[in-house]
Parts: structure tokens; sequence; C-alpha cells
């Protein structure tokens, strides 16, 4: 990297850090996976060091940086749709064995928590992501739409239909 | 307000988005109706789980990840910035939709295996290690916004670009000789077709590469 590239470099960062966590979590709230989460993080960084000049421009980047990841992670779904079929022998799997990792679930809610996700894994993507981005990530319905791209009361039916699904699989196991 | 309406109501209800007639409304038939109540107790109650589980279910990843995550974005992206810069340099004529079916592509030392099917060039590359694949397009003329796309071999990456497997630039091309680097890295031993498409307005040309990993 010559002079330019690194104040180039330097500037990207000063600009992004403050957005990167939210940003993470917004790309595993798509994917629903640390390590896919990890990839499109890293693709939409990649794409948008290239975009430098616009994200300098923006006052409140945030909604800007979401919709960028957002169109990234369609683009990758459509681009890698069939080699996420494949399946995962967990024999081939190395590193450190789940057990080993701390659980980051309180001790107390270890049942809700258990019956949520359950729950939650069998909403489809669509409602899943709009449940997810909504009740657990505090985005409002605007703000969804204007990241999504998606009507504003197509939103709102996958909600309601989301929290009603829920509810009604929580209800059916007695967890609410 | 009945049960029915109430019903239809309820996200509205729980994310406080009632006018205040609508909200005494609400408020008068809860009071009167346990079901209903129950029906709102239990959409709070999911709404402030969902948002506990929103706090403790993403799996963070430390500073020392979004440090090397910036980084490689730098280092990347500069190199994608000087990738298309040096591609627009390759000219901005007007363009000429007929000339690039007279678009040819060689590969500057090329090789062909025995066992490569007839009319496909190809190249032999070592596991792990970059290889860096000249591309030559010799165009009858003129191509101005044109896109390249590369698709690549799964097991087969370009530096620079881990994990995408197809990769499209827009260009130009001037008359004459053209030559496009791609710096390629084998992980798996599979190899494959490199296809590379030149497209123009409604026209494309697509061209085929062998790759085989030694």
């Amino acid at each position: 990297m010559d002079a330019f590239e690194q104040n180039q470099a330097k500037l990207f960062e000063r600009l992004l850090q403050p957005h990167m966590p939210r940003l993470f979590r917004f790309a595993y709230r798509l994917t629903h996976s640390r390590p896919e989460a990890e990839d499109l993080f890293q693709d939409v960084l990649t794409r948008l060091y290239t975009r430098l000049d616009e994200l300098a421009a923006l006052r409140d980047p945030g909604p800007w940086l979401n919709r960028v990841l957002y169109n990234q992670f369609i683009d990758n779904q459509r681009r890698y749709a069939r080699r996420r079929l494949v399946d995962v022998d967990e024999g081939q799997l190395v590193g450190e064995s789940i057990e080993s990792l701390p659980d980051p679930r309180p001790d107390t809610d270890e049942g809700n928590f258990d019956a949520l996700q359950s729950a939650l894994s069998k909403l489809s993507d669509e409602h899943r992501t709009v449940v997810l981005l909504h009740d657990a990530e505090g985005y409002k319905l605007e703000e969804i739409q204007d990241i999504t791209g998606t009507p504003l009361g197509t939103i709102k039916s996958r909600l309601h239909r989301a929290r009603a699904r829920l509810r009604e699989i929580l209800e059916a196991e007695g967890t609410i | 307000m009945n049960c029915e309406s109430l019903t239809a109501r309820i996200d509205d209800i729980i994310d406080d988005r009632l006018a205040a007639d609508e909200r005494s409304a609400v408020n008068a038939h809860v009071a009167g109706c346990d079901a209903c109540a129950a029906a709102v107790a239990r959409a709070r109650s999911l709404k402030a789980g969902l948002a506990s589980f929103g706090a403790q279910d993403v799996p963070m990843p430390d500073d020392a990840f979004f440090t090397a995550a910036v980084a490689k974005a730098s280092v990347a992206g500069a190199k994608d910035t000087r990738r298309r810069y040096w591609l627009k340099g390759f000219g901005s004529a007007v363009a000429a939709a007929l000339a690039l079916f007279a678009v040819t592509l060689v590969l500057l030392q090329p090789e062909t295996p025995a066992d490569a099917p007839a009319g496909i060039p190809a190249i032999t590359m070592s596991l792990e290690e970059a290889r860096t694949v000249n591309l030559v397009f010799a165009s009858a003329g003129d191509l101005a916004d044109a896109s390249f796309t590369v698709l690549l071999p799964d097991g087969v990456y370009l530096e620079g670009f881990e994990g995408q497997q197809e990769i499209t630039w827009l260009t130009s091309l001037t008359e004459g000789k053209n030559v496009l680097p791609l710096r390629l890295i084998a992980t798996t031993p599979a190899g494959g077709e490199l296809l590379a498409t030149l497209r123009h307005a409604d026209d494309d040309k697509v061209f085929k590469l062998r790759v085989n990993i030694s």
C-alpha cells in the first residue's frame, strides 16, 4: 500500500468503527450462522472500501450500511444458493468442541431461550428476519422497509404472521 | 371494540401505535374481557422475550476479528480499486457491437495437456500457490461499457476475492490486444473450467479455460 492508500484505509476504519458491531449483528440475523455472518461481513467491508467516497459523504451511514449489507446478502443467496445445500459431516469438523465454549445463556432463562429458538427455526426466512429485526434488534418498520426495499404493508403482514405463529407454537408447548 | 377487532390490532397495541381514542377503546375492552387481556399479555411477553433473546443469542466476534476484517477489506479494496482504474484504462471509444464477436481469447504461455478437451486452452497450477494467468483479448474494434465476468471452478479463487466464485467488472476494450491478468489460487485439487464472459449490449461471448491442479 502506498501513502495514499494507507490514509484511505485509516479513514475507512474510522468511519466504519462505530457501526461494525451492529452491522455484524445484522449479518447474523440474516444468515443465522456465525461463519456465514463473518463471510458476509467481510464481503461487505471489501465492497464498502471501494465506495469510500459515498461512505464519507453520509452524515448517518447506519441505514445505508445496512442496505448495502442486505443487498450483498441477497446477491450471495442467489449466487451461492446451490452451494449452501451441501451437507456437513460433523466428523470432518475440526477445532474447539462446542461443549468447551461458554454458554451465553443465563441459566434461569434456558428453557425459554431454547423454546424461542426452536419456535423461530420453524418460521420462514422472511418471517424470522422481520420479527428478529423488529423485536430483537429494535429496528422500526420504516427502517426495515428502507433496508430491504420491501413494501411497508408486506413487512407489517410478515411481522403479524410471525408473531402469531410464534405465540401459537409457544402456547402449544405451554411456554407462554 | 370487540375481540375480533382487538386481535386484528394486537401488533399496534403492543408496539404502541394506537391513537389516544383507540387506546381508550382497547383499555375499556380489555378491562372486561379476560381472554383479550390474556392475549395482550402473551403478545407483550413474547415481544419482551424476543428483545431479551436478541441481547443474548448473537455470538459476537472479538475486537481482533473486526480489526482483521477492516485490514483485509482495505487490502482487497485497494487492489480492487487499482484493478478498476486499470480496466478503465483499456480505452473509452464508442462501442461497435459487431466487433464483440471478433474478440478472441488467447493465453500467454498456454499449456495443453494430453487429456484436455480439444480447442480449450489449459493451465496447470499447484495447490495453494498463486498463479497469474494473463487473458489476452484481441478485439477487432473499440468496445466501451462492456462487462467481463469470471466464473471460477469450485476450489479456485481470485486473489483478493476470496469466497467469490463469480466476479464481474465493467470495462472497455480498445482495438488490438487487451491483457487482463488474473491471479488464481487453488484450495482443492479438483480443478475445472473457468468461464470468462465478455458481454456488451445484448451480445456476449464465452471463453473457456481448463484449470488443472497438480
